[in-house]
């Protein structure tokens, strides 16, 4: 992939989705910076999972433009935008494969960005058992960091909800990813995770650079963890701007934050 | 379906050793059969080894990529017409019929895939129904090519070179014969099965059958893999059909009755479906008792069926979990013992 190095590592513009007539996105503009931690937030409905899934391949936009790293990604499967465009994301109900222990989900998440291409995960030679070393090497280091040692030998879907989130995070910087799409990943956890889940978030972004692009309802810690702040209500982008601003904008205080 | 690519979690340390001490006291009962076993026995083996070809193909698509398949009998049929024509028309050898039909059965698979696997589930499962249909009437009208109802007969039985000793052939008639013939390929490939699965393309199946659109978000292309997963699976069950052919010597579009497609489906899901022992306790299980129970033709599909219902509710899993059990019971006793051992040096 070509990618234009400086410039924003994401661009949507005038982007339109709609659902059996009933408008989701209704021509939505920004740019992400890179090495940002940018927050999303508006009311449920107000089209930030389908921005998500327009921007990530999982659906098509009706109309309007995805550019990543300057590249219009429109028309790519998810799976070429994830392994070419090393855009990954997380979903709003947490998924890990629940028939693999911790090692393996890590293993698979940084499979494809290790393997030079299909042919060559079919192959169990030195090439490959090499490969597969260096990711259960950064698997253990993953599991580590996480604080998932002790559950690692379970079955993903065996741990608990917060204990899935923090695999699924983990599974996120596996394939060292350039932006990373997380959908509401604060969600149904405990303050200790949250508090985990965050220092992750900032410590991926600060280590390796990574862009980060966060739908939370938990506007308080998003204020604090976000660079910027977009606002999106019926479709449409109602604000931009720093944390500090948005909270003082009166129509997102009407919108989405109450008094 | 608790499963990890046939890892158990948190394995003792025994574990392995009695699992392969297992497959290798199979292996070596089952190389001694054709000393103490007559032929109507070997007979029934072999057809249990036969049809675990297309069971390992089936086991590959649906217990390691979740998608269920009734085209399997398809594939079989194509692998023994298409040996049986190989060898009546040019002459191949065995060994060449062999490689070809597999290679005709996934070049097959290949434009069946591309449409059928757009569809999901049911739908899918329906299509591959609709595959065994179509065969069955393109082998009965398409007489040119396959004779029809009267079918192809007289198929030449294997020669096989002996390297080294230049046209030196052994030619394989008896049922013994036979019998280490098919199992040296059975045991090949079940050897290259293990060997799939344990790529790291066997963990992308697993991640596919686990959850298809986390696997594509995280890069893996998922439709490229279940395309090759369908070609593979029909390259086992076209293997399966060469050996089939080769060992009857006749083929007929009875090959394609869903009886097949029925039969592997049975095998892999009662032997225990994502796990490599199901297909093969499943193959011997439900191939050979059904071959073994002629001995009563009027009690034989009623024994069968009442098998069958006691399996669905005792074991809805199969049997392979109940073996993986006591393999770990033994590894957990082989344990004990050496503790004891050790306590009492």
């Amino acid at each position: 992939m070509s990618a234009v190095v400086d410039g924003p590592i994401l661009s949507v513009q005038g982007l339109r989705k709609n659902y059996g007539g009933v408008p989701a996105l209704q021509g939505v503009d920004f740019d992400i910076a890179r090495g940002e931690v940018c927050g999303l937030i508006g009311p449920n409905g107000s089209g930030k999972s389908t921005l998500f899934d327009c921007c990530t391949g999982l659906q098509k936009s009706d109309a309007g433009r995805v550019l990543l790293k300057g590249v219009d990604i429109g028309g790519w499967p998810m799976n070429r935008i994830a392994r070419e465009g090393r855009l990954l994301r997380s979903f709003q109900k947490t998924v890990v494969f629940p028939t693999m222990n911790s090692e393996e989900n890590l293993i698979l998440a940084g499979q494809m960005a290790r393997f030079p291409g299909i042919a060559s995960t079919f192959s169990i030679g030195p090439a490959s058992r090499a490969r597969v070393k260096a990711l259960r090497e950064r698997a253990q280091e993953l599991i580590e960091v996480s604080g998932l040692s002790r559950v690692a030998h379970l079955p993903a879907g065996n741990m608990s909800g917060g204990q899935q989130k923090l695999l699924q995070f983990a599974s996120m910087l596996m394939p060292e990813p350039e932006l990373v799409l997380l959908d509401e990943p604060l969600a149904g956890i405990n303050p200790i995770l949250i508090e985990k889940v965050i220092q992750c978030i900032e410590s991926a972004n600060k280590k390796f650079g990574i862009t980060f692009l966060v739908i939370e309802h938990n506007t308080d810690v998003l204020m604090n963890l976000s660079h910027r702040v977009i606002v999106l209500h019926q479709g449409q982008k109602l604000a931009d701007d720093t944390p500090e601003a948005i909270v003082r904008n009166p129509q997102v205080v009407e919108a989405y934050l109450g008094g | 379906m608790a499963i990890t690519l046939d890892t158990p979690h948190a394995p003792s340390p025994r574990l392995p050793a009695v699992r392969w001490g297992a497959a290798g006291t199979a292996l070596v009962a089952l190389a001694l059969a054709p000393l103490v076993l007559d032929s109507y026995y070997l007979h029934a083996l072999i057809i249990a080894m036969i049809f675990l070809l297309p069971a390992h193909g089936l086991n590959l698509i649906l217990g390691y990529t979740g998608m269920l398949s009734l085209a399997q009998g398809v594939f079989f049929g194509l692998g023994a017409y298409a040996s049986a024509l190989l060898s009546m028309h040019f002459g191949t050898p065995f060994v060449v019929n062999l490689f070809a039909a597999a290679g005709i059965a996934a070049l097959i698979a290949l434009p069946l895939g591309i449409p059928a696997l757009r569809l999901r589930t049911t739908s899918f499962v329906m299509c591959t129904l609709g595959f065994v249909v179509i065969a069955q009437m393109v082998a009965k009208n398409w007489t040119d090519l396959t004779r029809g109802d009267m079918g192809l007969s007289g198929i030449a039985r294997p020669k096989l070179a002996i390297p080294g000793l230049g046209d030196a052939t052994i030619a394989i008639t008896q049922i013994p014969h036979y019998f280490y013939l098919i199992l040296a390929v059975a045991l090949l490939a079940t050897l290259a099965f293990v060997a799939l699965i344990r790529s790291p393309a066997g963990r992308c199946m697993v991640a596919i059958r686990d959850n298809e659109t986390l696997a594509e978000s995280l890069g893996i292309p998922t439709w490229s893999y279940k395309l090759i997963v369908f070609m593979l699976s029909a390259a086992f069950a076209g293997l399966g059909g060469s050996l089939y052919a080769h060992y009857e010597t006749v083929v007929s579009p009875l090959v394609f009755q869903m009886y097949y497609s029925n039969t592997i489906l049975i095998i892999v899901l009662g032997g225990g479906v994502g796990r490599v022992p199901g297909a093969i306790i499943g193959s011997f299980l439900f191939v050979a008792v059904t071959e073994a129970l002629r001995v009563t033709p009027e009690l034989r599909m009623i024994i069968y069926g009442f098998v069958l219902l006691v399996l669905v509710f005792m074991f809805p899993q199969g049997i392979a979990p109940l073996l993986e059990r006591a393999t770990e019971w033994l590894s957990r006793l082989g344990g004990k013992t050496d503790a004891n051992a050790e306590k009492q040096a």
